[in-house]
């Protein structure tokens, strides 16, 4: 249950980036895994690489996923910024 | 072969089989489900045994041969047993009351053993000691010396394996709480990770312990003494397990009284010996009457010292009666046979002798679900589903008579030409119709209706182009069919994985949905076009309003992709809320995920929840949950309860208490599932999610590009997520139909974006010179309103199911309702701008649009506009899509030179496909030929131009062209 909350909670967060500039490393869609994966990875970090089951998953449980969400997010961005500069 | 001579052939063709379905029809009955006319439902899960050390389908089908014969013993009319994925076995039992007896009677294993008693039962020394009758109860054998179930399984936990071909068990484990109770609370099972899966927690309690008795030990519940008390407890006997005789050995056994010289009259179990086992008997009686001679005490009478041969089915000591040595000192010859005494009542006596008649299963197995539908509600449930079927096809009825008229009626006629072949082939095959399938074949008919309306459509705009209306239908089918192909076959594939992995109900509705999806395809292909071009050749389709193909009053020209942004965060929003709500408040299971037993029930004299909870206690099931539902149906007073797994004993007992204080009368029903059954359910669910993704992933690669894959995966997963989140907000509870629900809705909701998808493909080389993002704002204005009446067509069967389906349909339809209305928005606002987004990195969108903007003053127009002589032909709608003030814009006007999307101006393959249609139409006008088609009556800056050719010259049709 933890996971699929993350997971949205990634995914939500994800639906933002379009009002960002698309420099992202992959595009939209490399924003896209890397909200996922930011997500689910360091939420998972936070709880002690343990996926919470029905019963131990709160409001704060859903809150791991946000940080993760938004460094995977933001390395998708500096990599393109990286990636762009570099090709130029 | 000509189109005339196809079409008659089709015509004829489908004239046939119409003419053979209704044949099939008035002749076949229609096999109807547990569900729908009342039974008992059996879910076993088979394990292995030391004579069949792994569960092999020749196993299972010798299994379920076994059990077909046991249930014909019970008289049981049409029932249905098969294997159900790799090691389970579903069995229908129509029109069984006592799901208890069924269950006792059909799953039982039956393996029957026959031991020397005083030399295996094991003392506290692990060893056999035949003149302790602390340990073999003395004359009282196989009724006292018991211990109580954890001191047995703890002693025989202490002696170690021995492994011999005669062992009947593999190891056991079991598990048992803290002290002092010692209550089991699993087992036993074949190994300790199954043993902590039968828990509802699927954790170890604290304090809990688990033992291990391994092979060549069994435990074996003592015979209950005639006379012993109400609640007296099971004992139980620890034993060597080495058996002198075993089923196999027996033939013909049968139920008769004991009329003998010393008869009692009871009911009895005779039966000869084969050859072999005539043998061994004589054997084993010789060495018991030997030993009892041998420990015979001078003074004491014969029978203080007379040993005993004890019978034990499935680890149940039937009877130990003894070996008189004083009668047969030389054992006991088989050739008479012999017979089991226990206490038997006559039907249970009838029933051990079928048992054995049928010989024991080769697999051991274990109950995991089990279900009790009263007639009553079967045929309830079967009337709500056909009015909630009635009412959505008359609704989809005047839905496509109102939009497509005469056309409207050809579709009608195509659906009950539909309907016929599929309700045919239901009764063919046979297809035994439950619940979940009329849910499916509901379904269908929104997917038949699709087609339709996904052909019309295009015939449409073929109408409006300028086409003939022969010409329209002809080109109309063209173009549609790799759309409703492409959606039709993605629907068929999660059909086909939802068949594959789901348990027994869902099968049903996954199989009628695969068919009814080929069913529809036929019709909607060959049927419909026959019919079509047929009427359009007689004149019957004489004008375009006919076709509902008037003057088109509403085009769209939204800006999809601007507002793209904003419907993200809409999206965005609603999975924020699901996500806090799925952490505040979680996704409320039903029991196939949970397991559980849940009654449901009428009573026919009025009782509050108090009441019933006292009868409830009274049974030990005092913490149940007590629910008061309405459900006309079954009375005024409905109560749910929900418990833990009960087995069909105890189902019955909580059933006669019930009825002793309320009355139940027919409307009880039950559905109890072990936690195997839940976690296998939620297993396959899981694997047919990510499986469905997968396959429309690489079809939807293999068939557009890989691109176009990723975004419908994460339009998907996006529908998956909004769907549970709505779930959980709305507190609704997740069972195995919401499930299949969701599967459909991963195959239905693709439809919207395969016919989004196929338009932008179809658009890509007629726009070479446009911003991707144009080509799909154009795509998706030219499909919006089909796109919105095929998902209305759809939701208005999926509503009729909410509003007139039962509590089953009911939980299908809302995951439907919230899945369709998502997957038509996702399709649209989520997967072409993230389609778009990546496509307008690539080089060639990214010069397109530096271009556009550099001629637009710095932004891309939502829509490509056409322009005459270097002027826009609607100079107001550039400005209004660039946000120019009318000033600039008339500065900016002489810049205006695109080659656009204009209908009038064709890329080069467009152009050539043009040339050669015009070859095939016939022309409208003065026959006169006309030049070679220009290419462009616009200009163009930069953009490659159409090469020039000689083309051979024709008349051209000028109704041909498109349309703005």
């Amino acid at each position: 249950m933890g996971l699929l909350a993350w997971a949205m909670m990634g995914l939500a967060i994800w639906h933002f980036t379009v009002f960002l500039p698309d420099r992202f490393w992959g595009g939209i869609v490399g924003a896209f895994v890397g909200a996922l994966i930011g997500s689910i990875v360091v939420a998972l970090l936070i709880s002690g690489l343990h996926v919470p089951g029905r019963q131990d998953t709160d409001l704060v449980t859903v809150l791991y996923a946000i940080p993760g969400a938004i460094l995977g997010i933001a390395a998708a961005y500096f990599e393109g910024i990286r990636r762009e500069n570099a090709a130029a | 072969m000509p189109d005339r001579r196809r079409n008659a052939f089709v015509l004829l063709l489908v004239a046939g089989l119409l003419l053979a379905s209704l044949a099939v029809i008035a002749a076949k009955p229609t096999r109807l489900g547990l569900d729908l006319k009342g039974g008992v439902e059996l879910v076993y899960q088979a394990k292995p045994t030391p004579a069949q050390p792994k569960v092999t389908p020749d196993a299972l089908n010798r299994a379920i041969d076994i059990m077909r014969e046991r249930v014909d013993q019970l008289g049981v009319s049409e029932p249905e047993i098969q294997r159900s994925g790799p090691d389970q076995i579903a069995v229908g039992l129509p029109a069984v009351k006592n799901a208890e007896r069924a269950q006792r009677q059909v799953g039982r294993v039956a393996r029957l053993f026959f031991y020397d008693w005083e030399a295996n039962v094991l003392g506290p020394d692990l060893r056999p000691n035949p003149s302790d009758a602390t340990v073999t109860g003395g004359q009282a054998a196989g009724q006292s010396g018991g211990l109580s179930l954890y001191d047995a399984v703890k002693r025989a936990s202490k002696r170690a394996a021995i492994h011999d071909r005669n062992n009947t068990n593999n190891d056991l484990y079991y598990l048992f709480g803290p002290a002092p109770q010692h209550r089991l609370l699993a087992g036993p099972a074949e190994s300790e990770p199954e043993l902590v899966s039968e828990l509802p927690s699927r954790r170890k309690p604290p304090g809990a312990e688990v033992l291990k008795v391994s092979t060549g030990t069994v435990v074996v519940k003592a015979e209950r003494p005639d006379k012993a008390p109400k609640g007296t407890p099971d004992t139980y006997y620890v034993l060597n397990d080495d058996p002198a005789l075993s089923g196999t050995d027996i033939k013909n056994p049968e139920q008769n009284t004991d009329n003998g010289a010393t008869g009692t009259g009871a009911p009895i179990v005779t039966f000869q010996f084969t050859k072999s086992g005539r043998k061994k008997w004589h054997d084993v009686t010789r060495t018991i009457a030997q030993r009892g001679l041998s420990q015979q005490i001078p003074g004491q009478p014969a029978q203080a010292s007379f040993q005993h041969f004890a019978a034990v089915l499935d680890q149940d000591l039937i009877t130990t009666p003894f070996i008189s040595f004083t009668d047969n000192p030389d054992g006991i010859d088989g050739r008479n046979g012999s017979q089991i005494e226990g206490g038997f009542t006559i039907r249970s006596a009838q029933d051990l002798a079928q048992l054995l008649k049928t010989g024991a299963l080769p697999l051991k197995l274990e109950l995991i679900s089990q279900s009790q539908v009263s007639a009553t509600l079967g045929r309830e449930a079967l009337h709500q589903a056909l009015l909630a079927g009635g009412v959505g096809l008359a609704l989809v009825v005047l839905f496509l008579l109102a939009f497509y008229r005469l056309a409207g009626v050809v579709a009608v006629a195509a659906l009950a030409i539909y309907a016929a072949y599929f309700f045919a082939l239901i009764k063919l095959i046979p297809i035994t119709m439950t619940l979940p399938g009329i849910a499916g074949l509901v379904l269908t008919i929104g997917v038949a209706a699709d087609a339709n309306i996904v052909i019309f459509e295009r015939v449409k705009e073929e109408i409006r182009a300028g086409a003939s209306i022969q010409r329209a239908i002809s080109t109309g089918y063209k173009k549609g069919l790799t759309a409703i192909i492409d959606a039709n076959v993605v629907t068929l594939m999660t059909a086909f994985i939802l068949f594959i992995l789901a348990t027994a109900g869902v099968k049903g509705f996954a199989f009628t949905l695969g068919v009814g999806t080929i069913v529809s395809l036929f019709t909607a292909i060959l049927a419909t076009q026959a019919i079509l071009v047929t009427m359009g050749r007689t004149g019957m389709l004489g004008s375009a309003a006919a076709m509902g193909a008037g003057e088109q009053r509403h085009r769209f020209r939204f800006d999809f992709m601007g507002a793209s942004k904003w419907f993200f965060s809409m999206s965005g929003v609603i999975l924020l809320i699901g996500a806090l709500s799925i952490g505040g408040k979680g996704l409320k299971f039903g029991i196939d995920f949970e397991s559980g037993t849940r009654i449901t029930t009428g009573l026919q004299k009025p009782a509050n929840e108090k009441q019933v909870r006292s009868v409830l206690a009274a049974a030990g099931y005092g913490d149940a949950e007590i629910q008061r539902v309405s459900n006309p149906e079954l009375g005024k007073t409905v109560y749910q309860i929900s418990t833990s797994t009960l087995q069909p004993a105890k189902v019955t007992q909580v059933r006669r208490l019930l009825d002793r204080d309320f009355g139940v009368g027919q409307t009880f029903s039950s559905q109890s599932i072990g936690p195997t059954f839940g976690q296998t359910v939620a297993k396959s669910a899981i694997i047919a999610i990510i499986a469905s993704l997968l396959v429309i992933a690489v079809y939807v690669a293999l068939r557009f590009e890989a691109k176009y894959a990723v975004p419908v995966l994460i339009a998907l997963m996006h529908d998956i997520l909004i769907t549970a989140g709505v779930y959980s907000l709305a507190g609704r509870e997740v069972t195995s139909a919401t499930v299949a629900a969701l599967l459909t809705i991963l195959g239905y909701s693709l439809y919207d974006g395969i016919i989004v998808f196929d338009r932008v493909r179809e658009n890509v080389p007629r726009m070479p010179r446009a911003a991707f993002s144009q080509i799909v704002n154009r795509s998706m204005s030219e499909v919006l309103l089909r796109s919105l009446i095929t998902g209305a067509s759809a939701l208005v069967l999926v509503i009729s199911l909410l509003v007139f389906g039962g509590a089953t349909l009911r939980d299908f339809a809302f995951a439907l309702m919230v899945g369709i209305v998502s997957g038509a928005y996702s399709s649209i606002f989520i997967a072409s701008p993230v389609l778009t987004h990546w496509k307008e990195r690539e080089r060639v969108y990214v010069q397109r649009s530096e271009r556009i903007r550099a001629e637009y003053g710095g932004v891309v127009p939502a829509y490509a506009v056409a322009t005459v002589g270097g002027e826009p032909t609607d100079p107001d709608l550039v400005a209004a899509q660039a946000g120019v003030a009318p000033e600039t814009r008339r500065r900016r006007r002489r810049r205006t030179a695109l080659a656009a999307d204009d209908p009038d101006q064709v890329a080069p393959d467009e152009f050539q496909e043009m040339v050669a249609d015009l070859g095939l139409e016939d022309g409208d006008g003065d026959g006169k030929p006309e030049p070679a088609a220009p290419v462009s009556r616009t200009s163009s800056t930069g953009g490659a131009k159409p090469p020039k050719k000689d083309k051979p010259k024709r008349p051209r049709n000028r109704r041909h062209g498109r349309n703005r």
